[in-house]
This record gives structure tokens, C-alpha cells and sequence, in this order.
């Protein structure tokens, strides 16, 4: 059985992930995502929904250096 | 002075601030592992990286089997926890390489933040994000900055990077 | 046995010696890893690192090196 400590900071992460996605949902350029191809508009809404920039590079076909970039010019702010 | 270990995200974000080479006042170099530097392209960012490791500020990190295959058996061990962020390869290393040599761990990855708060053999890694550091950095007058929050507030402006708000107030309050 | 200054003596050497033979013009022309690779071999020597730092094998970057006019100085 998991401890008070351990529950009470699984959910404080799991709300500071919540906070973070209502973040990059609101501070998201929509209209350049929408604009993207294809793999990279559904990497750009899969980074928006969960913060992971590895899978969503990957899914981008780029690096992370250049995803992150992308990124930048998306609006879509890293929150950590 | 003490040891480091860098993750991709960290490295990437970390070279876009002006005052990137601060960092190295803090430790003796920051190691670099080779599955990080791997995932590195453009050209500013593997510019800064190069140039460090040739100053010796950075040094680069051979994983050896034995970190390798912890790092994998973390990569697992995160997956079991519902709802919370995984880790993958690059930042097990650096957590494993913080358990076991002491590093401190510089990540801006959540998923290793979460699994070194979470798991209990890694919980005395120390793991730091940009805002740690630029918190020693002002703690230890290492900026001279007479507005504390106006320096969290330019490396935001610079990388793209934002600090969760309660943690952002909390440590400008502490300076 | 040769001390510290004597070793950092010879490595100051041999980075001039590096600095001054390499073909600048082909270094600048290359992917950004691979510039900043031939680049760091040209301030250290150190082999390795660099072909970690262009992704390519020791004997691959070796190969680069000699294209890159950037001598071994040993």
C-alpha cells in the first residue's frame, strides 16, 4: 500500500499536469497548427495535450531541437 | 564545486539564454551523455555544446551496460505508475548516473522530476530545472540582479520556457 | 617524464599546428554537426568526442578529419 506522502504527491503532479495543459491549450497559435502538415499538426496536438516532446518529435519526424523551435513558433509554451 | 548531468530538453532551452555559460560557476562540468548528445541538430545549439566540451565546462558521458540497463528497468517502472509521465532512456541515464556518482541532475523533462520525487531509490537524486538554477544563481549574487523576478521573467522571454506559477512565486519570494 | 606545463606546452602545439592546416573553407561548408565537430577536433584533438558530437564512428570522422586537411598531432 502506497504511503499518505507518496498519494498526496502523486496528486500534486497529476494536477500541475492538468494546469499545464489548460496552459499550452490556451497559449497555443491555433491557426498556425491548423496550418501545419499533416504529422506535424497531430505532433503539435499531441505536445498540447501531453507535454511530451520526445514522442511528439518523433511523430514530427524531426529532432527535438527543431521540434522545440517549432514549438516556439506554434506559441505553445514548455511549462515545467 | 560538484558534478552535473544534462538532458536533452535542459540543453536545449538552457543554450537559448543569454546568460547560458553561468551555469559553469556552479559546477565543475556538466556531463553531457552520449544518448543526449545524440538527439541534438541545430546548428546554435551544437555550437554551444561543442564549444563547452571543448572549454570543459561540458564533458561528454559514456553510459556503460550496467547504467544502461537500470536506465531501462526505470524507463519501465515509470510506465507502471497510472497517469504519470514516463521517462525515456536519455533522462533515465542522467537519473541513474545522479543516484549512483552523486550528479546533480539538470532536466526539464516532468516524467523525471515526477520519478525522482515518486520512486524511493531515487528520491535523494538531486534534480534540478533552469529555475533551481537561476535560483543559486541569484542566491549566490552570481547575477547581480536587483528585481530577482525580472531575471526568471527574461529566460521565459528567451527560450519559450515558463515556470509553473506557484514555484516561480515561491522562489522569487525565498531570494 | 614530461609535467603538466610541459604536456599543456604541447598541447598549445599542436592545436596551432591544427588551427593552421585545416581547410576553413571546407569546415564552414559542412552540416552544422559536423562543422561543430571538426571544429572541437580542431581545438582539442580528441577524437572520440568529436565523432560523437557529428554522429559518426571514430574511423568515420577519422575519414573527415583528413578530408578537412586537420592533421593528427601526436
Amino acid at each position: 500500500m502506497q504511503s499518505e506522502d507518496y498519494e498526496r504527491k502523486l496528486a500534486r503532479w497529476i494536477r500541475l499536469e492538468e494546469e499545464a495543459r489548460k496552459i499550452r491549450r490556451s497559449e497555443a497559435d491555433w491557426k498556425f497548427i491548423e496550418e501545419q502538415p499533416a504529422r506535424v499538426k497531430a505532433a503539435l496536438k499531441y505536445y498540447v495535450e501531453t507535454g511530451d516532446i520526445r514522442t511528439s518529435s518523433r511523430m514530427a519526424e524531426m529532432s527535438i531541437d527543431r521540434f522545440r523551435k517549432l514549438l516556439r513558433q506554434a506559441r505553445i509554451p514548455v511549462i515545467v | 564545486m560538484s558534478f552535473a548531468i544534462a538532458d536533452t530538453c535542459f540543453l536545449i532551452d538552457w543554450s537559448s539564454w543569454r546568460r547560458r555559460n553561468l551555469l559553469f560557476r556552479l559546477f565543475t562540468t556538466v556531463f553531457v551523455p552520449e544518448t543526449v548528445l545524440r538527439e541534438v541538430e541545430s546548428e546554435d545549439v551544437v555550437e554551444w555544446i561543442a564549444g563547452s566540451l571543448a572549454s570543459g565546462n561540458l564533458s561528454l558521458f559514456t553510459e556503460t551496460p550496467d547504467i544502461l540497463g537500470e536506465a531501462r528497468h526505470l524507463v519501465e517502472r515509470t510506465r507502471l505508475i497510472p497517469r504519470v509521465r514516463g521517462v525515456d532512456i536519455p533522462e533515465a541515464v542522467c537519473l541513474v548516473a545522479g543516484r549512483r556518482r552523486g550528479y546533480t541532475v539538470l532536466t526539464e523533462n516532468r516524467g523525471a522530476l515526477m520519478a525522482a520525487s515518486l520512486l524511493e531509490e531515487y528520491r535523494g537524486v538531486k534534480v534540478w530545472r533552469a529555475l533551481e538554477i537561476i535560483y543559486e544563481l541569484l542566491r549566490r549574487r552570481l547575477i547581480p540582479a536587483e528585481s530577482p523576478a525580472a531575471v526568471f521573467k527574461e529566460y521565459e522571454k528567451e527560450t519559450g520556457h515558463i515556470f509553473p506559477k506557484g514555484d516561480l512565486e515561491n522562489a522569487v519570494r525565498r531570494l | 617524464m614530461t609535467d603538466i606545463r610541459g604536456w599543456l606546452r604541447l598541447e598549445e602545439e599542436a592545436r596551432k599546428i591544427r588551427r593552421s592546416e585545416a581547410d576553413w573553407k571546407f569546415i564552414e561548408e559542412q552540416p552544422a554537426r559536423v562543422k561543430a565537430a571538426l571544429k572541437y577536433y580542431v581545438e582539442t584533438g580528441d577524437l572520440y568526442v568529436a565523432s560523437r558530437i557529428a554522429g559518426l564512428t571514430v574511423e568515420g570522422f577519422n575519414n573527415l578529419r583528413k578530408r578537412a586537411k586537420i592533421p593528427n598531432v601526436i
